[in-house]
C-alpha cells in the first residue's frame, strides 16, 4: 500500500527527476590531439559527452560540433558542483586523423584540450568502442568518406550512460542535453545521506524527463 | 501501588516493549539497502562473452543463469589490486556462507600473451576453490573487456616483473537473468560486497 502511494505520489508530483541508468559506457584507451593517451579511467568521475565524427567529413560534423561548442559555452547555466564536465569527440578515421590533423581540427572549432579532447584508436579498438560499446554506427564508404549516424552520449562519473540524443527533434539539442546535465549534476550533488534515498526511489518509479 | 498504577505499569511496559521491538528487529528490515557500488536499472542483457576456461572448456554469459555472477578483469602477474581483490570477493563469498552456491565470480584475464587457462585456473583457486578464470584470443578480450566498461594498457615493468597492467579495478555484478546490475568500486569492503551480492540473491 505504502508503495503504490508513493508511486503515485512520485507520478503525480514528480518531486525529483533522474536520467536513467541506460547501461555501461565502454572502458577505452585512445590518442588524443597532444598525441597522449586518453582513457576511460582519465574521465572517470567526470560527466563526459561524447560525439563521434571524423575530420574530413564536412557539414554534418560542423553542426554536431557547433552543438558541442554551444553547451560547453553555456555550461555556467548548468550547477554540478564540483564534478567537472568534459567533451570527448572520437573520430573514426584513423589512417587520416593523426594527433596533428586532430589538433589543427580542434583549434579550428576552438576547443581548448583541457574540456574538450578529440581523439581516436587503431581500427578494431574503434569499432569495439564506438560501434559496440556507444552503439555509434559509422561505415568508410572506401573514398575517404564515412556514412555514420550523428549521436551525442551522456555518461557519468560511475562510467554509466545516462543519455543518448540520436535523432534531431523539434526541441534543440543544446537545450535539451544541458538540461539534463543539470539534472545529473543536481542527482551527483545529493548522491549521500537521506537525499540520496530520494533520487533512487525516483529511478525505482522511472521519473525520467 | 493502586491495581489502577499496575494496570498502567504494565501497559507503559509493554509499549516500550513493542517500540524496542519495532526499533531493533522491524525498522532495519523495511530500511531500503543502500548499495556501495552504483545500480543500473536498464533490462539490457549482459554483454555477451565466450572465453576460454581451463580443460579446454569454453565459458559463456548464458552457462550462468539462475546464478548471480560477478565479474572481474585482471591478471596473474598483477602486483597488489588483482590479489587484493579476489581476495576481497573471497570473503565476501565467507560472508554470505551457504548463499555463495548461487554464485559464480569469474576473472577475465586481461593478459592472454600469459595467461594461460591452466595458469588461471590455479591462480583464482588459490583464493576460492569455486572462482572460475577465463580468456581468450587478445582480439576477443578487447571486445569483451570495453563492452564491460573496463580498460587496460599495458606498461613498462622491471626485469624481474615483466611488463605491468593499468587496468579498470571495477567489480560488475550480473543478477540471475543475465542483467548486468552493479558497478563496484575497488574501494568496497568484503561485508558491502556481500551485502549487494545478497540483494540480488
Amino acid at each position: 500500500m505504502a508503495i503504490i502511494l508513493a508511486a503515485v505520489a512520485f507520478a503525480v508530483f514528480e518531486p525529483i527527476q533522474v536520467l536513467p541508468r541506460i547501461r555501461l559506457a565502454p572502458g577505452y584507451l585512445l590518442t588524443d590531439q597532444n598525441a597522449a593517451t586518453l582513457t576511460s579511467e582519465d574521465v572517470r568521475g567526470d560527466i563526459v559527452l561524447y560525439n563521434f565524427g571524423y575530420t574530413n567529413c564536412g557539414e554534418a560534423c560542423n553542426s554536431m560540433n557547433s552543438t558541442m561548442g554551444a553547451i560547453r559555452g553555456r555550461l555556467d547555466e548548468v550547477d554540478t558542483g564540483d564534478t567537472a564536465v568534459r567533451f570527448v569527440t572520437i573520430s573514426f578515421d584513423p589512417g587520416t586523423d593523426n594527433p596533428e590533423v586532430l589538433d589543427d581540427y580542434a583549434s579550428q572549432v576552438g576547443a581548448d584540450s583541457e574540456s574538450w579532447t578529440f581523439a581516436t584508436a587503431e581500427p578494431d579498438h574503434l569499432a569495439n568502442v564506438v560501434k559496440a560499446g556507444f552503439r555509434a554506427y559509422y561505415e568508410d564508404r572506401g573514398d575517404g568518406s564515412f556514412s555514420f549516424d550523428p549521436v551525442f552520449v551522456l555518461v557519468d562519473g560511475w562510467g554509466v550512460i545516462r543519455g543518448e540524443y540520436r535523432y534531431q527533434t523539434s526541441a534543440d539539442d543544446t537545450d535539451k542535453i544541458l538540461r539534463h546535465i543539470d539534472i545529473l549534476g543536481e542527482e551527483i550533488r545529493n548522491a549521500h545521506g537521506a537525499a540520496s534515498l530520494a533520487y533512487e526511489a525516483a529511478h525505482f518509479f522511472l521519473c525520467y524527463p | 501501588m493502586t491495581k489502577l498504577q499496575k494496570r498502567l505499569a504494565a501497559v507503559v511496559v509493554v509499549a516500550l516493549l513493542g517500540v524496542a521491538f519495532a526499533w531493533f528487529f522491524v525498522l532495519p528490515r523495511m530500511r531500503p539497502h543502500i548499495f556501495s557500488g552504483a545500480v543500473i536499472q536498464s533490462n539490457q542483457k549482459a554483454p555477451r562473452m565466450e572465453l576460454d576456461a581451463a580443460f579446454g572448456e569454453t565459458v559463456r554469459m548464458t552457462d550462468f543463469e539462475g546464478q548471480v555472477v560477478v565479474v572481474y578483469f585482471g591478471y596473474t602477474f598483477c602486483p597488489d589490486v588483482c590479489p587484493a581483490t579476489l581476495s576481497k570477493l573471497a570473503d565476501s563469498m565467507d560472508i554470505l556462507g551457504d548463499k555463495a552456491r548461487d554464485v559464480q565470480v569469474i576473472m577475465v584475464s586481461i593478459d592472454p600473451a600469459r595467461d594461460t587457462p591452466e595458469l588461471l585456473e590455479e591462480y583464482v583457486t588459490y583464493f576460492h576453490p569455486e572462482f572460475v578464470g577465463v580468456t581468450g584470443d587478445a582480439q576477443t578480450v578487447n571486445r569483451v573487456a570495453t563492452l564491460y566498461g573496463v580498460y587496460y594498457e599495458a606498461q613498462d615493468g622491471t626485469a624481474g616483473t615483466g611488463y605491468t597492467i593499468d587496468h579498470t579495478s571495477t567489480v560488475i555484478l550480473v543478477d540471475r537473468s543475465g542483467h548486468l546490475k552493479l558497478v563496484l568500486p575497488f574501494e568496497g569492503t568484503a561485508e558491502q560486497i556481500a551485502a549487494d551480492i545478497d540483494y540480488f540473491l
